[in-house]
């Protein structure tokens, strides 16, 4: 029986409920669930801390520009077949110059042609029942990334090139799939019509304030909240890359070895602000804001 | 059974069919479907693709489930005051209720009826134990959203629908629904202060549920006031505001693919060093093309206000993705000459301009209108010599779509280049129709 209770997240990971009920509905309905949402916002931790967490094996297929179905499914290792189908003959050549050590074939038989069939993560995760599979960044795949996928989503099943060999899983034991996307390219109609959506809002402060406890829990409360309002207040700014989830997380990790007191006036002096700030335009519009104002960064509170 | 939702949600340009139907069907057998909270994010996860549904989806969602319609540019709380759904609801509610609610109150309990989801509802256990085993989190939320709200708000009634049939489910979902829309529907319509059911109330009822709020209702009302969500018009003309929903629509026309080859040549030479043995060397290769060339009507007054938008959004994409784009201009058509600088000083050859490779993209962005004498043969001719010679070629056009058919130069032009909308669904369609052009060889 698949793993389909409600899972709404664990110590280290805040889940948004919103975002639990459809990975719970993708789950036992059977289809994977494609996580969109700005960077940052958990999108791949969110398969990776359901796997910790209720200990199920997890496999990762990272895509790139390069990732095609075979790096995916599974793919045949034509290089070790051919070396071991010549072995017989370099092992006569040996014997024939004097030399007593033999080549192996490492137990694979080439008469069986699945020997040579290395498994991808998306094969890995359809042979074990109950596994959790994630395709982390699918639009940075090529477009026929995801219009490869279609059969095996909607079959739930995968063929292995040579072998003929059968992947199969049924509706009961089909792996948590976790698809994120940064939405850089549109994905196929098609493809996301076979998933069920899901797109993260970027979390309010009070949620915030809840995630920075997680990772940073001596913090204290008043650096906390000082750092969230500069944060914030750098959101609105309307910069060309806003500063992200992960960027006030690293930005306070920095702040975490200083007094508390310290740290706020540290805040307020934006020191360390490259954590947060990534473009040269962005450093140079902040630094502006504050040229103009000094008020600006100061809390309204 | 609920065979006109893909219908009226379709109307709302979102994409349902027949196979939402039958998920939805699966969801409910799978028994996640209790109260009416449940369909709106199960078709919520179905239907919406993209974070641009999700406010037209609740949008028909309201209409379709609650009959309770939304006009544009209305605000959520506004259209429930004036709907008759929550008048019923009312009477209702207040009949049951021991003091007096503002109207704000009021649709605060109403979109919390309507969201509650069976997640919500944490357990059904008896009373007291509810009082006992309190969960502070949840306490603390309720308290944020509301003042003068209890802590605890208990709903007396949870209909238990195990032992009900599918059919039976879906068929009084549809009657209920049905009776919503109707003045005089009788008591079972599937608001009530027990919660809300899409089934009306029926089947055993179980005492003392512990609700606690996750504000689903406060999303709903956050969704259809958020400009994010709600109304960015993607049928508005090009502007700098939206120049980022263009660019995005833009970027489809870049085509990637990544193929892995026999690399011939480093095989044999590997082949030969191993004496003979030859083993196939892969190489893997990324293709990523994208040429672009854009052919700028600036000329006349009627182009004035879209040159700035437009070179924007060009601009913005050849930094974004840093490929060969060319800027040519033309003044109201093309004849054997385009210009290379703004000013329209320097001319190119239209001779020069066809010995481009035939894989360059060609925008024209011009609003063809012009008089009929300068849609000369020989300025039809060089049009279509370049659309001959670059398959993928799309004319965007920032004149309203309705003035099209009354222009005749516009329908001319037309048949003779596909022609766009400038705005950002448009560019859309535009490079869907270019991209299919490409596969067709």
């Amino acid at each position: 029986m698949a793993e389909t209770s409600h899972w709404t997240g664990s110590e280290k990971y805040l889940c948004d409920p919103a975002l639990a009920q459809a990975f719970h509905m993708a789950r036992i309905l059977g289809m994977p669930l494609l996580i969109e949402g700005e960077p940052g916002t958990g999108k791949t931790d969110l398969p990776i801390h359901y796997a910790k967490d209720r200990g199920l094996d997890l496999e990762v297929y990272p895509v790139g520009s390069k990732s095609n179905v075979e790096q995916f499914v599974a793919r045949f290792d034509h290089v070790k077949y051919l070396r071991d189908s010549q072995i017989e003959i370099l092992n006569a050549q040996r014997e024939e110059r004097g030399l007593a050590t033999k080549l192996s074939t490492g137990n694979r038989n080439p008469e069986s042609l699945a020997d040579y069939v290395v498994k991808g993560p998306a094969a890995i995760a359809f042979s074990k029942p109950n596994s959790v599979l994630l395709i982390d960044e699918i639009d940075k795949a090529p477009r026929e990334f995801p219009n490869d996928l279609l059969y095996a989503l909607s079959h739930r099943k995968f063929i292995m090139p040579e072998s003929g060999e059968v992947i199969e899983t049924t509706e009961e034991q089909m792996p948590a799939i976790v698809i994120t996307s940064n939405r850089e390219q549109e994905l196929p109609t098609a493809f996301k019509g076979r998933c069920i959506y899901h797109y993260i809002d970027f979390p309010d402060k009070e949620v915030m304030a809840k995630i920075v406890e997680k990772h940073h829990p001596k913090l204290d409360e008043q650096v906390v909240k000082v750092a969230l309002d500069v944060f914030y207040h750098l959101r609105r700014l309307g910069l060309e890359r806003a500063p992200t989830t992960r960027e006030i997380l690293n930005w306070l990790k920095y702040m975490a070895d200083t007094a508390p007191k310290e740290a706020v006036k540290k805040i307020e002096g934006l020191e360390g602000i490259g954590a947060l700030i990534k473009t040269q335009t962005d450093i140079e519009r902040v630094n502006r804001m504050i040229g103009a104002n000094n008020a600006t960064f100061r809390s309204p509170n | 059974m609920l065979s006109s939702l893909p219908e009226q949600f379709r109307a709302h340009g979102l994409k349902a069919d027949v196979r939402t139907l039958l998920l939805f069907r699966k969801a409910m057998q799978k028994g996640l479907i209790k109260t009416l909270g449940d369909v709106y994010n199960v078709l919520k996860g179905m239907i919406v693709k993209s974070p641009e549904d999700i406010g037209p989806f609740t949008k028909a969602y309201y209409q379709y489930f609650l009959h309770l319609p939304i006009a544009p540019g209305q605000t959520l709380e506004d259209a429930i005051l004036r709907s008759e759904t929550f008048a019923k609801w009312k009477t209702q509610f207040l009949d049951e209720a021991d003091r007096d609610f503002t109207d704000e109150d009021l649709v605060n309990a109403f979109l919390d009826q309507v969201h509650l989801t069976s997640y919500d509802i944490k357990e059904v256990v008896s009373g007291k134990e509810i009082w006992d085993k309190d969960n502070p989190d949840l306490e603390d939320e309720v308290n944020a959203k509301n003042d003068q709200e209890p802590a605890e708000r208990l709903l007396e009634k949870m209909a238990d629908y195990s032992d009900l049939t599918l059919e039976e489910l879906l068929e009084r979902m549809e009657k209920v629904r049905q009776q919503q829309k109707t003045k005089h529907g009788g008591g079972s319509h599937w608001i009530g202060t027990g919660g809300i059911s899409p089934y009306g109330h029926g089947g055993a009822a179980k005492n003392g549920i512990r609700v606690g709020g996750q504000g689903g209702g406060k999303m709903a009302r956050k969704v259809m006031g958020d400009k994010n969500y709600f109304p960015i018009d993607r049928e508005a003309l090009l502007n700098d505001n939206n120049v980022d929903a263009a660019l995005a629509s833009l970027k489809g026309v870049i085509e990637e693919s990544a193929t892995e080859k026999l690399d011939v040549p480093q095989t044999i030479k590997a082949g030969l060093k191993r004496g003979g043995l030859f083993l196939p060397e892969l190489s893997s290769e990324k293709n990523e093309e994208l040429k672009v060339i854009v052919l700028i009507d600036n000329g006349g007054y009627s182009m004035a206000p879209y040159i700035k938008s437009v070179q924007n959004l060009f601009r913005k994409m050849k930094t974004r993705f840093a490929h060969d784009l060319e800027v040519y201009y033309f003044h109201n058509t093309i004849y054997d000459h385009v210009f290379i600088d703004e000013r329209r000083s320097k001319s190119m050859a239209i001779k020069k301009l066809l010995m481009h490779n035939k894989d360059y993209r060609v925008f024209f962005i011009g609003d063809a209108a012009m008089a009929p004498y300068e849609l000369t043969s020989s300025s039809i001719k060089s049009i279509q010599s370049i659309a001959l010679k670059f398959k993928k070629c799309v004319w965007l056009n920032p004149e309203p779509l309705r003035y099209w058919p009354h222009t005749y130069t516009i329908q001319v032009m037309k048949q003779l280049v596909p022609m766009f909308p400038l705005t950002p669904a448009g560019i859309e369609r535009a490079v869907r129709a270019m991209n299919t052009k490409s596969t067709q060889g």
